[in-house]
C-alpha cells in the first residue's frame, strides 16, 4: 500500500523555489521598490566605548534630498530583546533602538532617509558627533575585573550577561578519584561570522490607516512582529511582516538589527516608504558573530579508556550586547554532559559583555565551541592511551537511554551507527596501520570528529508548530505555514510530508508562507527544527483533513472510512476494486458546491538528536604551514530523510562554514581600539570553490525519532560540528603537533613545528600546544 | 552629477538608460533596467554575486561604470532562458542537483558557468573550480554546484 506516498516522502524532488531561484526571478528584499521609496544609510561610531554628549544633525537635514534624521533624541526608548523568543531565557532584554551610549565600534548613532543612497550616504559625514570615551575592554579577562567599566546597567552585574550556568551529574571528587589518569587542557576559539550572501535588508511602508508592512529578510517574521508591535507601541493586527526569498542567515537572522525600527520610523515621519540594505562591511559591523571562547576542560580516564569525571569551565565573549548569549552558554555548556557517557560532571558556563562586535545566534549554537574541545581531548586520550581515538570514541559514545543535554532518554544507537559505518567507508583501521610519509615537505594525516545536536530549542525554549491546510475543490492543497525558507528547502520537504500523508502528488500541494496577517503563527526557522517540528504540525494537518476527505469519501464509495486508503491522488477501499480520485471525492456535486476541507495543528516538540562522525584528511605543507583539507566523508543520522539532497546539501553547506572557521575565518578587531580590522570579504577569508575538498556523504536513518514527520529529525546545525574536531586530529595525525584553538593558521603551524624540533630532546613531550 | 544616455544590449534588446556617470552597471541594471536577477552582495568586486557576461566575458558588474557599456552586449541571469521560457541547460543541472541553496549567488554563478561553457564546452572538474573561484557560495559547500555545471558541459546535455 502507499507506494506513491513512500516515493514521495523521501525522494529529492524538484524543489519548489529553484525555478524562481535560476531564473533570476526570484525577488529578495532589496529587488522590491515602491513609489516614492526613500533610501536609508546608518551612521555608525568610530570608538568601541562613550557616552554621547552632543549630536548635531542640522548640516545634514539641511542637504538637498535628504528627508529625515533619526538620532537617540527622537526615537522611542524601550528596552528591547534583540532576539524577542517569546518567555525565553535564551536571550537578554539589554538594547534600545538608539542609546545615549555606544558600547561597540561601529555601533549606529544615527540614521538618514533620502531620495537616494548616494545622498543619503552624504549625509552621514554631514552628521557631527562628540563623543566622552569610556574606558573599553575587548577581552573577558578584562571585562570580569573588578574595576571593569560596566558595559551595561543591568542584573547580574561585572559584565556577565547572566548568571553563570552550572550543570552537575554524580560526583565530581569521586570520578577524579576513579581516574586512572587526567587530562587538562585550554581550548580557544575565535570569531567566524555567518557571511551570508544577502546583506541584511528591510522595508517599511505605513498606510494611511496607520498599518506597518515590514519586508524584511528575517527567519523569524512573527518575532519581528511582535518586537516591532512592543517597541512602536501598536497592536499585533497593525503590524503586517512579510518575507519571501532570503538569502541565507544561519542564525544570526533570528536577531534584530536596529536597522528595523529606524526604517519604520523613519517611513512613519516622512510618509514615504523607506528601504534600508546594509552594505557588507555594515553585515560584519552591525551583524553577529560565533562567540569567541575559552574553555578549561578536566577529564578522568580509567585504564579501559572509559570516562570516570569530566569537569570544564567555559567562557563566551558575547562581545556588546547579550543577543543569544544566554541560550548560547545554556546549550553550549549542557552539551558537554554528552556525546561521550560520563557519570560525573560538573560543568560552568558564563558569558561576558565587552566592546566587541555582537555574538549571537549562528549555526551550531555554543555547541561547536564547547564539541570541540570535548572531541579533541577525546584524541589526546586515545593518544595517551596507546588507542585507536575511533575506538576510543566508539566505545564512549553516547546510546539509547543515555540522558542527553536536555535531559531526556537518547533513542537509537546513532552516534555508534556513524562511528562504525564511517570507518567502514574510509577503511579506518588500515589507514592507521599505514606508513607515515616522513621525507618531503607534505604530510598527510587522518582525523575524525564527533558531534550530536538537537532539533528544536527545548527546553530552552517552549517550542510550538502550526500549520493549515486547505484543499480546494480540484483536490489539490495549500498548506499555510509560518516558517521561513533560508534556503534549506523547508517549504518543499513540508509539502512532500503534506502530499505523502494525504496521498495526493507533489505537485498537488503549493505552500503558502511568508506573511504574517495570513499564515499561522510561527516560532522561526531556527535550531535545526523546521522539518522536525514545522513538518510535524503540517503532517498532523494533513491527517486531520484527511480524516474529512475520508469521511466525505466513505459515503461515496459505500464504505467505512476506515478502510480507506488514498495514494497518487485517489482513494480505494483497502482490498477492493472501489476507488475515486481525491478531485471527485471533494467536488461539487448536484449544483451543491465542492466540500470545503480546512486542516488545523498545532505540535509542541520535546526534542531529538541527530548525530554524526566526520572523517577527514588533510595534507600539511611543513615548508608554508598551509593546511589543505583533501576529502571529508561525514556519515550523519538524521532519523527518515524526506529529501536526500537537500539533507546532502546542508551537511555540504555545514563542511564548508565549517573548514571555514577551523582553517581560515575570524572576524578581528583592533585590541586597543576595537576598531574592526577585516570587514570585507578580501580579508576576511572563506573557503571557496578552489578549497573545497571532495565531500563524500552518507546519510544514516537507523534512529527515527517517532516526535518528528515520518521519523524524521533535523540536519541544519549539525555539519558545522563535527568537521572542526576532525580538521584539528587530523593535522595531529599529519605533523604529530596538537592544536587547541581555531583558526589554525599557516604560521601556527609554522611556530609549533619550530618550538616542536626544539623540544625534541624531553621525549615525553607529546605535541606542542598552540 | 548630471545623467548621461548610455546605449547597450541587454539579453539581446537595445536599452537606452539615462544614468549618473558614477553608477556601476549593477545599479544601472538593478535600477534603470529593472533587472533584479543580478544580486548585490558587497558592491566592491569580492564575491560575483553580480556576474553578467560583457562582450563574451564575465565581469563583476558593480565594478563595471555604467558609462563604460557603451555599444556592448550583456547578459544578465534574466537572458539564460529560451526566447521561449525554456530553462537554459545549466539551469536546468542547477535545479536537478540542487546546486541552489539560498539562490543568492546562484544568477552569478550560472552566469560565469555560461561564460565558462561558451568558451570551453567540456571543461574538467578544476576549470570548473577555477570559473566560479570568485563566486562566493555560503550554503552549498560548491559541491552540487560543481555537479551540475559538469552536468550540463555533458555531451547531449543540451537539449
Amino acid at each position: 500500500m502507499k507506494a506513491a506516498t513512500k516515493t514521495i516522502v523521501g525522494t529529492s524532488v524538484k524543489r519548489s523555489d529553484l525555478l524562481a531561484k535560476v531564473t533570476g526571478d526570484a525577488k529578495y528584499v532589496a529587488d522590491m521598490t515602491l513609489p516614492g521609496l526613500l533610501h536609508a544609510r546608518s551612521k555608525r561610531s568610530n570608538i568601541a566605548h562613550a557616552r554621547i554628549l552632543r549630536i548635531d544633525t542640522s548640516r545634514a537635514l539641511a542637504l538637498p534630498g535628504v528627508k529625515a534624521v533619526l538620532t537617540h533624541e527622537n526615537v522611542p526608548r524601550v528596552l528591547h530583546a534583540g532576539s524577542p523568543h517569546p518567555r525565553s531565557a535564551s536571550v537578554t532584554c539589554d538594547q534600545y533602538i538608539l542609546d545615549d551610549k555606544v558600547r561597540y565600534w561601529g555601533e549606529t548613532v544615527a540614521v538618514v532617509a533620502a531620495t537616494s543612497e548616494e545622498i543619503a550616504e552624504a549625509a552621514l559625514d554631514l552628521i557631527e558627533v562628540e563623543y566622552e570615551a569610556l574606558p573599553a575592554v575587548f577581552t573577558v579577562e578584562d571585562a570580569v575585573r573588578p574595576d571593569a567599566p560596566q558595559i551595561h546597567d543591568r542584573e547580574p552585574g561585572g559584565n556577565l550577561v547572566l548568571p553563570p550556568v552550572v550543570v552537575s551529574r554524580g560526583d565530581i571528587e569521586r570520578g577524579f578519584a576513579e581516574a586512572d589518569f587526567v587530562i587538562e587542557g585550554e581550548y580557544e576559539g575565535g570569531r567566524p561570522t555567518p557571511a551570508y550572501m544577502e546583506p541584511n535588508a528591510c522595508m517599511c511602508q505605513w498606510d494611511g490607516n496607520g498599518n506597518l508592512t515590514v519586508w524584511i529578510s528575517t527567519q523569524t517574521a512573527f518575532m519581528v512582529r511582535g518586537i516591532m508591535a512592543e517597541v512602536l507601541g501598536l497592536p499585533l493586527h497593525k503590524v503586517r511582516v512579510l518575507v519571501d526569498h532570503m538569502g541565507g542567515g544561519f542564525g544570526a537572522k533570528q536577531d534584530l538589527f536596529q536597522s528595523e525600527f529606524l526604517c519604520a520610523l523613519l517611513a512613519r515621519q516622512t510618509r514615504r516608504p523607506v528601504r534600508m540594505e546594509y552594505t557588507r562591511e555594515e553585515t560584519f559591523l552591525g551583524g553577529r558573530t560565533r562567540h569567541p571562547v575559552k574553555i578549561w576542560l578536566k577529564q578522568g580516564f580509567r585504564k579501559d579508556g572509559t570516562l570516570s569525571a569530566r569537569q570544564a569551565r567555559i567562557v563566551y565573549n558575547s562581545g556588546a550586547y547579550g543577543s543569544h548569549g544566554p541560550g548560547v552558554t545554556i546549550v553550549g555548556t549542557s552539551a558537554m554532559t554528552s556525546l561521550y557517557r560520563c557519570e560525573n560532571v560538573q560543568l560552568e558556563g558564563r558569558c561576558v559583555y565587552t566592546n566587541s562586535p555582537i555574538a549571537g545566534a549562528f549555526r551550531g549554537y555554543g555547541v561547536v565551541q564547547t564539541y570541540y574541545a570535548l572531541d579533541i581531548q577525546m584524541d589526546e586520550a586515545a593518544v595517551k592511551l596507546g588507542m585507536d581515538p575511533a575506538e576510543l570514541k566508539l566505545k564512549n559514545a553516547v546510546r539509547a537511554g543515555d540522558l542527553a543535554p536536555s535531559n531526556h532518554p537518547l533513542i537509537g544507537h546513532g552516534l555508534e551507527d556513524c562511528i562504525q559505518r564511517g570507518m567502514q567507508e574510509v577503511g579506518w583501521a588500515a589507514l592507521r596501520r599505514r606508513a607515515r610519509d616522513a621525507g618531503g615537505p607534505q604530510r598527510r594525516g587522518w582525523g575524525m570528529g564527533c558531534e550530536m545536536h538537537g532539533s528544536s530549542a527545548y527546553p530552552g525554549i517552549k517550542e510550538q508548530g502550526n500549520a493549515i491546510v486547505k484543499m480546494n475543490e480540484d483536490g489539490t492543497v495549500v498548506l499555510l505555514t509560518g516558517t521561513a525558507g533560508l534556503g534549506t528547502g523547508a517549504h518543499t520537504a513540508l509539502a512532500q510530508i503534506v502530499a505523502g500523508e494525504l496521498g495526493l502528488r507533489f505537485e498537488s500541494v503549493s505552500v503558502m508562507h511568508g506573511d504574517t496577517d495570513v499564515v499561522p503563527w510561527d516560532i522561526g526557522a531556527f535550531a535545526s527544527h523546521t522539518t522536525y517540528l514545522g513538518g510535524r504540525a503540517a503532517q498532523l494537518a494533513a491527517v486531520e483533513i484527511k480524516r474529512q476527505l475520508f469521511e466525505r469519501a466513505a459515503k461515496l464509495l459505500e464504505a467505512a472510512p476506515d478502510d480507506l486508503e488514498s495514494a497518487d491522488g485517489s482513494i480505494t477501499v483497502r482490498g477492493s476494486e472501489r476507488s475515486m480520485t481525491i478531485r471527485d471525492a471533494v467536488a461539487p456535486r448536484k449544483g451543491i458546491p465542492a466540500a470545503q476541507f480546512v486542516g488545523t495543528a498545532t505540535y509542541h516538540p520535546t526534542k531529538s538528536y541527530s548525530f554524526a562522525a566526520h572523517f577527514v584528511e588533510v595534507n600539511v605543507d611543513i615548508e608554508t604551514g598551509q593546511i589543505t583539507v583533501l576529502q571529508v566523508v561525514p556519515v550523519h543520522e538524521i532519523g527518515k530523510v524526506i529529501h536526500p539532497v537537500a539533507a546532502a546539501g546542508q551537511i555540504e553547506g555545514g563542511i564548508q562554514q565549517g573548514i571555514g572557521h577551523t582553517l581560515y575565518e575570524d572576524y578581528q578587531i583592533d585590541m586597543r581600539t576595537g576598531r574592526s580590522l577585516n570587514a570585507n570579504f578580501v580579508d576576511y577569508k572563506m573557503p571557496l570553490s578552489m578549497d573545497m575538498p571532495t565531500i563524500r556523504t552518507v546519510i544514516l536513518e537507523t534512529a527515527p525519532d517517532p516526535g518528528g514527520p515520518f521519523g524524521a529529525k533535523g540536519v541544519g546545525e549539525d555539519p558545522i560540528v563535527a568537521i572542526g574536531p576532525a580538521i584539528a586530529n587530523a593535522v595531529y595525525d599529519a605533523i604529530g603537533v596538537r592544536f587547541r584553538h581555531y583558526p589554525i593558521k599557516p604560521e601556527q603551524v609554522l611556530q609549533a613545528l619550530r618550538e616542536k624540533q626544539s623540544a625534541i630532546q624531553s621525549p615525553e613531550e607529546e605535541g606542542v600546544p598552540a | 552629477m548630471k545623467n548621461r544616455i548610455v546605449s547597450f544590449t541587454v539579453n539581446g534588446e537595445a536599452r537606452e538608460v539615462a544614468v549618473a556617470p558614477n553608477r556601476s552597471l549593477l545599479d544601472a541594471l538593478r535600477t534603470e533596467a529593472a533587472l533584479t536577477g543580478t544580486k548585490k552582495g558587497c558592491d566592491v568586486g569580492e564575491c560575483g554575486s553580480c556576474t553578467v557576461i560583457m562582450d563574451g566575458r564575465p565581469v563583476n558588474s558593480c565594478l563595471v561604470l555604467a558609462l563604460e557599456v557603451e555599444g556592448s552586449e550583456i547578459t544578465t541571469v534574466e537572458g539564460l532562458q529560451a526566447a521561449d521560457g525554456r530553462p537554459h541547460t545549466l539551469q536546468e543541472c542547477f535545479m536537478q542537483c540542487g546546486a541552489a541553496q539560498c539562490g543568492f549567488c546562484t544568477p552569478g554563478i550560472l552566469v560565469a558557468a555560461k561564460a565558462l561553457l561558451d568558451e570551453n564546452p567540456a571543461p574538467t572538474v578544476d576549470e570548473i573550480r577555477f570559473a566560479i573561484a570568485g563566486n562566493i557560495c555560503r550554503c552549498t559547500g560548491y559541491t552540487k554546484i560543481i555537479d551540475a555545471i559538469s552536468l550540463a558541459a555533458r555531451p547531449g546535455a543540451q537539449s
